[in-house]
């Protein structure tokens, strides 16, 4: 038996030694990274640094960089969005053919179930009408559906405003619109042989997710 | 020329501010340019507005072209009148185009139906809002030029903007007839009330700036940054809980300005409460009043309470709910929290 106890204290000696040395070893590791920091600030002031070695400021600076350019690709997707307290904020930017238009905010509340607490949607939009379909239902499709909307709405108005002033002078009268600019009415004149005939058009955007007309009538009047 | 027409325009004319007379004469376009040059108009408003009836007269304006005048005087100046929220419904999902002329059509016909003493203009404007002008007779005697109700609308939205004369007793032909001409079921008046159109369009269009969590703010420049103070001897004491303060304010009234309302008011029908010992109340009932709070911007004033130190931020919701809320009307019964709202009709 007193054998067996000498047997454990050698044992535990040798343990208790190789955690020694193993300390020591993280010890000095840690001390040869300070050093080397501290190489780093000074190396900023002028002197020759290690180039190798980012100091802990350039690293934080890079991270946070990155973030924000990350941040502003999910800007760019169209739709992007925040956690808030009590929920999730999503902010649809619009854009038309490579021109960047105006951005619209939800403020979302998830307890205790999913519905709008504030919004910045203009109301011709039909918000409520598809909140109601797919808003508890699907969240995607919801911001999916609502984002063809907005995008739509912007593109037509777009447009409407681009025929007002790029073609004032062929225009008679006023350009006729509605607030989700879906019925555009004008007259317009066309010369031929020294002799001008006057036209209506009359674009009918039947699709509200869709920039371009489902009917067209051109009159000459 | 009719003598009242006459005299509609002179009257018109004088409420024009001297130096705006000939750039809104402009923009009627009933006199031409010509017959304008020889207007002196640095004379007296009397002798502007005289010369004015006087072309008038040579090119035989009627009614409806004076009409047209106080249209453009109402939404140059729409300050000057009172204006009501009115809001519509409706069931069907129907995508709707929105045609103006059949928008007129069916209002005109509508009104015209019940009372055929009505003077009906409309002008449509760059923002797609159109001002409709009524004046109101009696199925006796000819529409008074003098009475006229405004109604502003935005095509496809379900907000009316009225501003409605003394005879109250139009109101229903008129709900009436916008429900018909705009497509709507009914139509019901929402608690917001002020002078400033485009506050009350800011309000219910959400046009004001909400501040929204996003994580692609607004620059830094934008936003104003209240200058250090120059002397280095100055110190901010309560520097934390100042700072602490412009968050919260911002949060809650966003960046931008507020729109402009003059006054909120609270009904109140909620319980006394007093120390049971001092028993005040022995009858138990509620205890009526109503608290009404004016300024030239009241919401302006609001956002200043907490900065300069006379309230504590955050401010009470019933307060800084009222452009969420769209009403500046209120209603506060005993039970259940804050807003059991009813709409309350006048």
């Amino acid at each position: 038996v007193k054998q067996e106890e000498t047997e454990q204290r050698e044992e535990k000696l040798a343990r208790l030694k190789a955690r020694v040395q193993e300390l020591r070893r993280q010890r000095d590791e840690l001390r040869a990274k300070v050093d080397l920091q501290q190489k780093g600030q000074l190396g900023k002031a002028g002197v020759v640094s290690d180039a190798a070695q980012p100091s802990a400021q350039a690293v934080l600076e890079w991270k946070i960089k990155s973030v924000k350019a990350m941040l502003q690709v999910f800007y760019l997707t169209g739709i992007s969005g925040k956690l808030t307290k009590q929920g999730v904020c999503f902010c649809i930017s619009t854009a038309y053919e490579g021109t960047y238009l105006d951005s619209y905010y939800l403020d979302l509340l998830t307890k205790p179930e999913v519905r709008i607490h504030r919004h910045s949607v203009p109301t011709f939009i039909p918000l409520e009408q598809i909140a109601k379909k797919h808003l508890e239902t699907d969240i995607r499709r919801f911001l999916s559906v609502l984002a063809d909307h907005l995008n739509a709405y912007v593109g037509r108005r777009h447009q409407a405003d681009q025929l007002q002033e790029h073609f004032s002078d062929q225009i008679e009268g006023t350009l006729q619109r509605n607030s989700l600019c879906n019925l555009l009415v004008f007259n317009y004149n066309l010369s031929s042989r020294s002799k001008t005939f006057p036209f209506n058009a009359r674009l009918l955007y039947g699709d509200l997710c869709c920039s371009l007309p489902t009917e067209v009538t051109v009159s000459c009047t | 020329m009719d003598e009242t027409v006459a005299e509609y325009i002179r009257r018109t004319v004088l409420k024009i501010p001297r130096d705006e007379i000939k750039t809104m004469l402009q923009k009627w376009g009933f006199l031409s340019e010509m017959q304008l040059q020889t207007v002196n108009f640095h004379q007296l408003k009397e002798n502007i507005s005289q010369d004015v009836v006087q072309l008038c007269e040579e090119n035989s304006a009627d009614i409806k072209q004076a009409a047209v005048l106080d249209i453009i005087y109402n939404h140059i100046y729409p300050n000057k009148r009172m204006w009501s929220v009115y809001q519509m419904n409706k069931t069907g999902e129907e995508i709707e185009f929105f045609d103006f002329t059949d928008f007129k059509k069916k209002f005109k016909r509508r009104l015209r139906s019940a009372l055929k003493n009505v003077t009906i203009n409309f002008r449509e404007y760059e923002d797609n809002a159109i001002w409709i002008r009524i004046a109101w007779g009696t199925p006796y005697t000819k529409p008074n030029q003098y009475k006229t109700s405004y109604v502003v609308y935005h095509s496809q939205t379900p907000y009316v903007f009225l501003s409605a004369s003394v005879l109250r007793s139009n109101l229903p032909l008129l709900c009436q007839a916008l429900v018909v001409a705009s497509n709507y079921h009914d139509i019901r008046e929402v608690e917001l009330r002020s002078h400033s159109l485009n506050s009350l369009k800011d309000i219910v269009f959400k046009r004001y700036s909400q501040n929204f969590q996003t994580y692609c703010p607004r620059p830094l420049s934008e936003r104003k940054v209240a200058p250090e103070s120059a002397d280095v001897r100055i110190i901010q004491e309560n520097r934390n809980e100042k700072e602490r303060i412009q968050r919260v304010n911002r949060e809650v009234f966003g960046d931008g300005p507020q729109p402009k309302l003059e006054f909120a008011q609270y009904k109140l029908e909620t319980m006394f409460k007093s120390d049971p010992k001092m028993d005040v109340m022995y009858k138990k009932e509620p205890f009526r009043c109503l608290v009404k709070f004016s300024s030239p911007h009241l919401l302006e004033s609001l956002k200043s309470l907490a900065p300069v130190g006379m309230a504590d931020a955050p401010l009470s919701p019933l307060l800084t709910c009222i452009p969420h809320k769209a009403r500046n009307y209120f209603k506060i019964r005993e039970k259940k929290g804050f807003f059991p709202e009813s709409f309350v009709s006048p």
